[in-house]
């Protein structure tokens, strides 16, 4: 009995220091959700607020104003027209060449794949450059044109035709991403039982793949939906020159406009891009209302039509010089531009130089300076995602709870938000993060790190949730079963099989953080400036020569990094998951 | 020793298990077996440590290993764990699986390399692996995996090896022949074994004493021999031994079934409960078929199936329908046939198989 004596009382103290211990997770929780509640939630309210306050009194004041001027409803025309326009055609074409990938027989699938990401990877404001060098007087369109007979002329670009064009072209490829997945898993009986029931192959598909595909197609539509409506760097670079608004530029020109009542104005946009963004959601809501989904269908990745030989190389010929001209050609024609010496001189080899390059990097100091910052910026926000992302994600992983689904879903809004309204949170939430309180955020490179950790955090959660999801949870309880835990657990088993899925969402965050435009056009202060609103400004100011060469070394350097990513996860599969 | 305790499990507002006791001996080889949803699982994730229990303990020798308000984790328990989909690391060699557990199992080797080396290649040998030790998962087949899983849980000589259906990845014949490694693996290193399965062969096969639980309870604890014969639930009646469960009256040992009151059928060692409720739990192959101008309950053919080694007859009596099993020697009878049936007078179960 006395022997038995000290392990009771061992027991005892253990089980205070448990008891502790679960306390003290309680107050883990607590801080962790009022830190997300501060940085995600908090600006978003303070911005709707602002929109009602008026010296410190609630009024309608700023409503009843906004809503009265025409431009405010020329604005909000011209931004539905674009909406809609380019969403329809990113669906067209997402939607088609999804159908075309999943279900018929080609050659080169992974290369045309490749070439689909293109628009995706490159920020929409280069695309746009690019395209703009492409129907210039001295690029290759006009210069075939001319060729023809009669006098036919390139279209132009500076025309809500023109940003319609440039937002569906960049916003395809989301649509084929959430797409492609969706065609593949549609189980092939399910054709077959339509075609024994008599259904031909089109009424099939009218019937039943499209019923089946459209969760896919709505949701991402909506995807392309509002990425058209928050798209700041298309209707920036064609709208302005021709006199185009929509509502994020209109926002974007409020506050750099600096009124006296600038902000609230700003606000008050934001609140209808808001709704205007919420109607989209629900009508997407409305779509999938009845559709069920069976998630556990694999994805089949063998074709399921086969075309004659001659049928399917003139098939894949078509799609190569959509996908040429539609990706690659403006990136060419942009970097060959880029080395004349002169706006609008012809493409000979006499005007060949590297002026601009010389310019750009050598003559003024700002591009390289904004290209350190934008690195930087990239390069931290990637670490802090890393791991507050992947932290979260585990939480997530292994506590899914109503706690857990709130920090997330609180964490997808700044990243749902258009990029102008969010800048305008962030303005308004740490410019005084206390009222009455300036800590000098606003106005520094600060502000733009907070920004961008809020914005791209989601990206991160979602990538290292995906990988999480993608290993079998026996992979773990093997190891600890083993007598494996903690670092030992984390080192030798889990972080080996995680770092692709891991190192795929903080390429992303990374990227997008790299090649940022809308938020930073807003947040920017003289020595943070961005690699985006370096371009912006060259743009502005009418250096389109400098503003070429600036992207064609991005466009390259983002290639790279693409292909040396790619490599890696090659590398790594082969050597280390072995997978052949 | 392990001692389960008066413990249950509960999911929200779900009860997985109720009240379990169990009691595992040093070196026992347990199958705990059940349909899908009966607990099982949630019984082994118990053992191993993955979650606590709602009330009651779990102890191994004397040591309490969970409790409500403190749970052992199972990197700290003296356990190996066999996995349904085998688990294995994807980045890891044969021989990497085997040395993981002999570096940080609570039984790791603490001598040096020498010895460590040593293991590996024992453990190797006993599961067949030592030509395939440099290769990857991604390389072997399913078998081959299957001994790698199996080789990484007992390389440590756990006390109690715990295994989650281990069989049910592979094919019918590979699964014939790692039943037979595992009696031998079990021989071998002397340590308790849990083994999960819902397939009532296997647990018969390779097992010294069958758990059967349903719907989070257990039904009964008994060896092999006497679970089959003689069942105690009409769950374990149906689910182990496919018995038909025949309604009549129990008099002085004697049973009339009340479809046909003129047969009397002995007592060929039926539980009480049974008694008590009025039935009696016929297996098919205690039931014989014959011309239906003889003695015995009359009945119809419905379905007749053939098996190979045996035929499989449907057959309507009265209101019931029972399976009856006849060798493919005994004379053979078609759909629609009427039928005599009685039942093969076996010899009484004697004692000495209810407490081995």
């Amino acid at each position: 009995m006395t022997a038995k004596q000290p392990m009771v009382e061992e027991r005892k103290e253990r089980d205070s220091s448990f008891s502790l211990f679960f306390q003290k997770k309680n107050l883990y929780k607590v801080i962790g959700l009022l830190a997300i509640f501060v940085f995600f939630l908090l600006p978003v309210m303070r911005l709707i607020w602002l929109s009602f306050v008026d010296d410190g009194s609630l009024t309608l004041q700023y409503y009843t104003e906004v809503l009265r001027e025409p431009a405010t409803w020329k604005t909000v025309q011209n931004t539905l027209i674009i909406v809609a326009g380019s969403t329809i055609l990113a669906l067209v074409l997402g939607v088609l060449f999804s159908w075309i990938v999943a279900y018929v027989q080609l050659s080169g699938k992974r290369a045309m794949q490749l070439f689909i990401f293109l628009p995706f990877i490159i920020p929409s404001y280069i695309t746009t450059l690019a395209w703009t060098q492409f129907f210039s007087a001295s690029g290759p369109v006009n210069a075939v044109l001319s060729w023809l007979p009669g006098s036919l002329e390139a279209p132009n670009l500076y025309s809500i035709g023109g940003i319609i064009l440039l937002l569906g072209i960049s916003h395809y490829p989301l649509v084929y991403l959430f797409t492609v997945n969706v065609f593949r898993k549609i189980p092939r009986e399910l054709e077959e039982a339509a075609a024994t029931s008599g259904l031909s192959k089109k009424r099939a598909f009218r019937k039943v793949v499209l019923p089946l595909a459209l969760p896919g197609i709505a949701s991402g539509g909506l995807i392309a939906f509002l990425s058209n409506l928050d798209n700041f760097g298309i209707p920036a670079f064609l709208g302005t020159p021709a006199n185009i608004r929509v509502l994020s530029t209109y926002i974007y020109e409020q506050v750099v406009g600096f009124g006296p009542s600038a902000f609230s104005r700003a606000a008050v946009l934001s609140v209808i891009l808001g709704i205007i963004a919420l109607a989209g959601t629900v009508l997407q809501w409305f779509l999938l209302r009845r559709s069920r989904v069976n998630e556990t269908n694999r994805s089949d990745l063998t074709p399921r039509i086969y075309l004659s030989a001659g049928k399917q190389k003139l098939l894949e010929l078509s799609l190569w010089i959509f996908l040429l001209v539609t990706s690659l050609m403006p990136l060419i024609t942009m970097g060959a531009l880029s080395l004349i010496s002169a706006y609008g001189v012809p493409f000979n080899l006499e005007n060949l130089s590297l002026r601009n390059y010389e310019y750009v990097f050598l003559t003024d100091s700002k591009p390289l300076s904004a290209l350190t910052n934008s690195l930087q910026l990239a390069f931290f926000t990637m670490l802090i995602c890393l791991v507050l992302g992947t932290a979260m994600a585990y939480l997530r992983f292994k506590y899914p709870d109503w706690s857990t689904k709130a920090a997330e879903l609180s964490m997808t809004i700044p990243f749902a938000l258009p990029g102008t309204v969010f800048a305008l949170c962030m303005i308004f939430m740490w410019l005084e993060p206390i009222p009455g309180w300036n800590p000098g955020i606003y106005g520094t490179v600060w502000i733009l790190f907070i920004a961008y950790v809020a914005r791209f955090l989601v990206l991160q959660v979602r990538g290292s949730y995906t990988a999480f999801l993608q290993i079998d949870p026996s992979m773990e309880e093997a190891a600890r079963t083993s007598g494996a835990a903690g670092w030992v657990k984390w080192r030798r088993i889990l972080l080996p099989l995680l770092f692709p899925g891991i190192l795929s969402g903080a390429l992303l965050v990374f990227l997008m953080a790299l090649t940022e435009l809308t938020v930073s056009s807003l947040l920017w202060s003289s020595g943070s400036e961005t690699v985006g609103v370096v371009i912006f400004g060259y743009e502005q100011a009418g250096y389109s020569t400098y503003s070429t060469a600036f992207s064609t070394v991005l466009v390259l350097g983002i290639l790279l990094g693409g292909g040396m990513f790619m490599l890696l996860g090659k590398l790594w599969d082969r050597k280390v998951l072995k997978n052949k | 020793m392990i001692k389960v305790n008066n413990v249950t499990k509960k999911y929200g507002s779900f009860t997985a298990l109720h009240s379990i006791d169990l009691e595992i001996g040093d070196g026992e080889f347990i199958a705990v077996l059940g349909p899908s949803g009966c607990g099982k699982t949630t019984l082994l994730k118990l053992l191993a440590g993955f979650m606590g229990p709602t009330e009651g303990t779990i102890a191994m020798d004397d040591t309490v290993l969970a409790s409500t308000k403190r749970v052992l984790p199972p990197e700290k328990r003296n356990i190996g764990m066999v996995f349904q989909s085998f688990a294995l690391w994807p980045h890891m060699t044969v021989a990497e699986h085997v040395k993981f557990p002999l570096s940080y199992h609570p039984n790791k080797i603490k001598e040096g390399k020498k010895e460590l080396q040593e293991r590996i290649d024992e453990v190797l040998k006993l599961v067949g692996l030592n030509a395939l030790a440099e290769r990857y998962p991604s390389e072997l087949s399913g078998g081959q995996k299957q001994r790698v899983a199996l080789a990484r849980a007992i390389a440590p000589l756990p006390n109690l090896l715990l295994m989650d259906e281990p069989l049910s990845a592979l094919d019918v014949e590979l699964r014939m022949e790692m039943r037979k490694e595992i009696q031998k693996l079990h021989r071998e290193t002397k340590a308790s074994i849990v083994f999960v399965t819902h397939d009532q062969g296997e647990a018969l096969a390779i097992a010294d004493k069958i758990v059967v639980m349903n719907q989070g309870r257990i039904e009964q604890i008994a060896p092999p021999e006497v679970l089959y014969t003689r069942p105690e639930t009409a769950f374990v009646a149906t689910f182990v031994g496919k018995c038909n469960l025949v309604k009549g009256q129990w008099r002085n040992d004697q049973f009339i079934p009340a479809i046909d009151l003129k047969n009397v059928w002995p007592d060929l060692g039926v539980a009480d409960s049974f008694k008590e409720s009025g039935l009696y739990p016929v297996r098919p192959e205690q039931l014989q078929l014959m011309p239906a101008e003889s003695d015995g309950l009359q009945g119809v053919v419905s379905f007749v199936q053939y098996q190979g080694h045996e035929i499989h007859y449907t057959v309507e009596v009265g209101e019931e329908t029972w399976t009856i099993h006849e060798s493919v020697f005994s004379s053979r009878f078609q759909t629609g046939d009427f039928v005599g049936i009685s039942l093969k007078n076996a010899p009484v179960q004697e004692g000495s198989l209810i407490s081995s």
